[in-house]
């Protein structure tokens, strides 16, 4: 086969699409042809920008809850005009195989991908605070003196939560970069574990379904990683302590960053 | 249901207008329920009510046709990709790496209506014969619609890159 003839099967072998004698004859092509395999570096960065930075719009809340109350068999008033014409109890059953189908759709392998890409990135980011010699551009005892020093640093105003645990302690914070976003970095002590929480924008950013209530955990590089959204903010709380804890410890930052 | 929204956002590109095609979809999902084959995909079924429902609202939404007559031009008279958008240069896809989210979806809203929609098809996960499903079109023309699909916006978002640096 030509290179004319294999090229349009890359993106079909990174699909797993092949069978497994043309696939393999596909690698054959690629290890000995220097063209064939900027072709696929071009695919793989294509495919890395389409998962991973496209942003993906999760259904609105009060889509979900409209389509979960006709489940039930409640027409949603506040739009009569689209409604009104399909909430028929005589269409309910199978409204509820719809919408049951819907709301509990499983997770697609890019959901996966989104999540490891976050979780990834949030890992880094921890990092690059734990090995940085003055990783806090603001040290304090207090959210009230930290949350202040973002004001101008960054165009929206972070939570900075300090929810009420002993062994807690707030360190300070700094600017950084979640993905293509400034970020504010927040740095905690738990005992002898560092804790950063990560408050970006949300906006435009591929984010899993799964996280937008209330949360999803994922791991990476012996990290754990917690996400959230609320009120426009994404947030990333990362650290070494185990899973649930770590689970318990972001429902509280999350409870105290609310307003 | 994300899914639905999602392809929703983009064809319709904005919020209120994708809530109403979700809401649609779901009214003639139901309306055609007798019609779904228990067994086979729901999502791509659905997907290719929504589809059908956007065609149909573009068909007869003048304005809407007025506003976005360029973009949604048949696929046959879209700017074609030609043989050198394989064969980037190293500095040019290390360019590419950088471009943010707003680019990569102007780029991708840029493109007619069914490269976007075959595109996000795949994103998705979907097979090629889901795919077709959703289209409307034979299985074996799908692997092509993507591929042109994919060359037009990797030449979209090669163009980002040549604006910025110019």
């Amino acid at each position: 086969m030509s290179c004319a003839e294999f090229r349009p099967l890359l993106h079909d072998l990174r699909r797993h699409r092949l069978a497994p004698e043309l696939a393999e004859a596909l690698r054959l092509h690629l290890a000995g042809c220097a063209e064939c395999r900027r072709a696929q570096a071009a695919e793989d960065v294509l495919d890395n920008l389409l998962s991973e930075r496209l942003p993906r719009y999760a259904a609105p809340p009060g889509l979900r809850r409209g389509l979960a109350a006709l489940a039930d068999g409640e027409p949603r008033r506040e739009r009569k005009r689209t409604w009104a014409r399909f909430a028929a109890p005589a269409l309910a059953a199978g409204l509820a195989a719809v919408t049951g189908a819907l709301l509990f759709e499983r997770h697609s392998g890019r959901e996966t991908s989104t999540l490891s890409a976050l979780a990834e990135e949030a890992v880094s980011d921890h990092l690059r605070v734990l090995a940085a010699q003055h990783p806090l551009e603001v040290e304090s005892g207090g959210s009230h003196q930290v949350k202040p020093w973002f004001e101008g640093r960054l165009d929206f105003a972070p939570s900075v939560p300090l929810p009420d645990l002993p062994d807690l302690h707030l360190l300070g914070g700094a600017v950084g970069y979640f993905l293509d976003r400034k970020a504010a970095v927040v740095e905690y002590a738990l005992r002898r574990h560092a804790l950063t929480l990560l408050v970006f924008r949300a906006d435009g950013l591929a984010w899993p379904s799964a996280a937008a209530a209330p949360e999803v955990a994922a791991s990476a590089r012996g990290f754990h990683v917690v996400l959230w959204r609320a009120n426009g903010l994404g947030y990333a709380l990362v650290s070494d302590v185990n899973p649930p804890e770590l689970a318990e410890l972001a429902a509280r930052f999350a409870a105290a960053a609310r307003p | 249901m994300d899914a639905l929204y999602n392809l929703a956002r983009y064809l319709a590109r904005n919020p209120a207008d994708a809530d109403d095609l979700v809401q649609e979809t779901y009214a003639r999902a139901l309306r055609a329920w007798h019609q779904f084959t228990p067994g086979t995909e729901l999502r791509a079924w659905l997907l290719r009510i929504l589809r059908n429902t956007w065609l149909d609202r573009a068909r007869s939404d003048r304005r809407r046709q007025e506003r976005s007559s360029a973009e949604d031009l048949p696929e046959a008279e879209q700017p074609v990709a030609g043989e050198d958008s394989w064969l980037r240069g190293d500095f040019e896809l290390d360019q590419m790496r950088r471009l943010v989210a707003s680019e990569i979806e102007e780029a991708l809203l840029s493109l007619g209506e069914d490269q976007r929609t075959v595109i996000l098809l795949d994103l998705e996960g979907l097979t090629e014969a889901e795919t077709a499903l959703v289209l409307g079109c034979a299985p074996g023309t799908v692997k092509s619609r993507l591929s042109r699909a994919r060359a037009a916006l990797r030449e979209k978002l090669s163009d980002y890159r040549k604006v910025e640096k110019s």
